[in-house]
């Protein structure tokens, strides 16, 4: 027994499947998101695996402000790949991975939205503090008026639509014409709304700043 | 350029997504309008903050049940094409054959009676042996059926489903590949656990061996990695030397499972 474990595959196994690593792993040149998605429609399903890895981060960050809960963030984040293999079949020929993704994003932060409803979205400042960042307490945050803290402060003020578009907007991975579409509205109405969103954001800010410590 | 369109694009010059003309006439503008210059410092600042937040990390639990998800949905794609194939093989006109004594069969209506005799009996018997060889395959994907379903129900059944593979009294292979799958992909660390402590019974087979060493590097819990140590210990796995140096020197490891490397190594 000399194989080393990176030599020895782990799949889950059908019943009657030979577990033998197969001659097939080779090394591939680097694929694009679009080619790699195109690949898990037509059934390559370990493409999904190589997509996870370059996109779970982003994806995640995004649903952590979102939702302000960490927690709620890694649930929706598995939605929404379990949504891209349950809807592999509709990806397009012509799309792009990353609009898609968060296009599946925003339906199942909706969903997670329209379930949690009675639960109001995450505004404690402290609170916020604490799923922005749990190593550091949210009191000694507080204290020391620190910037990030402060600025979550501010995001989770925001309406959840302001917070959407505008966190949505800032992902350097999407042009404004793909916020559009996953917005569902023209160009135009994405940036007024993106712009509505960021002086908000700006105007809540800055009062935070100004409020006297309690 | 008016105030109202210079608002409208502030936030992507402020993150130079325009073009160089556009950019260049609204600096001209907000230069010379105090109104936009306060409203575009204030908005690059928020905008500075609001992309200096430190991203967050999701725990490796989001990894392991994505990569769960994945290998199931493998596996009920292997069922619906296992059934595709058998339907349609069920379902496939049966090739005409060329009956060398077809033109016997024109000549001697005697041939011809004992022709279409044996035609019917060869066809009865192909058809038998084909509802045989499909009824063995709905049975296989009946078994896979089961297993894909086994990550949804839950953690009790699952457990259950493992202690009882754990004591069966001749297990077969599928059995220890129940106990591999759940031992390398189970989204519950006492499952895993369990599934890992009934396959020390397989110890002497080479392809349990080689599973848990593979799941080694994988696996998040060091609760978990430290019993696979122990296992691999217990196992005599000579070949699981270069992984536990690995996880030996791994500063981002637990400090236990480094322990545990280290006495393995000395002990292997």
């Amino acid at each position: 027994m000399t194989a080393t474990a990176a030599e020895i595959p782990v799949h889950c196994l059908p019943i009657g499947v030979d577990w033998r690593p197969s001659p097939a792993v080779e090394t591939k040149a680097p694929q694009s998101d679009h080619e790699l998605m195109l690949a898990v429609r037509d059934g390559d399903l370990d493409c999904m695996g190589e997509l996870f890895e370059r996109h779970h981060g982003p994806l995640f960050g995004y649903l952590a402000k979102l939702t302000g809960n960490r927690t709620a963030a890694e649930d929706i984040a598995q939605v929404v790949f379990q949504r891209m293999l349950k809807y592999r079949h509709t990806y397009r020929d012509q799309g792009s991975f990353t609009a898609w993704m968060y296009h599946l994003a925003r339906r199942c932060a909706s969903d997670h939205f329209r379930k949690s409803a009675p639960a109001p979205i995450s505004v404690d400042p402290s609170e916020l503090e604490h799923h922005a960042d749990e190593s550091r307490g949210a009191d000694e945050s507080a204290a020391s008026r620190d910037d990030h803290a402060v600025l979550q402060r501010a995001l989770g003020r925001l309406d959840r639509d302001d917070r959407e578009v505008l966190l949505l907007s800032r992902l350097q991975e999407l042009s404004f014409a793909e916020v559009a579409g996953i917005l569902e509205c023209s160009v135009g109405a994405a940036r007024v709304r993106a712009h509505r969103a960021m002086r908000a954001l700006r105007d809540h800010y800055f009062r935070i700043q100004k409020e006297p410590l309690t | 350029m008016n105030c109202q369109s210079c608002l409208d694009r502030m936030a992507e010059l402020a993150d130079e997504k325009l073009d160089a003309q556009t950019a260049a006439s609204m600096r001209e503008h907000i230069a010379g309008c105090p109104g936009c210059r306060r409203e575009f410092d204030s908005l690059r600042r928020t905008l500075a903050a609001l992309d200096a937040l430190p991203s967050v990390a999701p725990s490796h639990r989001l990894r392991a049940r994505v990569m769960g998800d994945i290998e199931t949905e493998k596996l009920t794609l292997r069922r619906h094409s296992g059934w595709a194939t058998a339907i349609r093989e069920a379902a496939a006109p049966r090739p005409r054959r060329r009956h060398p004594w077809a033109t016997l069969l024109l000549q001697s209506l005697g041939a011809c009676a004992l022709v279409a005799l044996g035609f019917t009996v060869g066809e009865r018997a192909a058809t038998q042996r084909q509802l045989a060889e499909l009824r063995t395959k709905v049975d296989t994907m009946g078994q896979l059926f089961e297993q894909s379903v086994l990550q949804k129900r839950a953690t009790g059944d699952r457990l259950e489903t493992v202690l009882t593979a754990a004591t069966a009294s001749k297990p077969d292979e599928r059995v220890i590949d129940g106990l591999i799958n759940s031992m390398a992909f189970d989204t519950s660390v006492n499952v895993r656990l369990n599934a890992l402590n009934a396959l020390y019974l397989h110890a002497d087979q080479d392809v349990v061996r080689a599973s848990v060493l593979a799941c080694l590097p994988r696996e998040s819990n060091p609760l978990v990695q430290v019993a696979m140590i122990d296992f691999l210990v217990a196992a005599r796995e000579h070949g699981a030397a270069p992984e536990l140096r690995k996880l030996a020197a791994n500063d981002q490891a637990d400090a236990d499972v480094r322990e545990s490397a280290r006495r393995a190594l000395d002990q292997l």
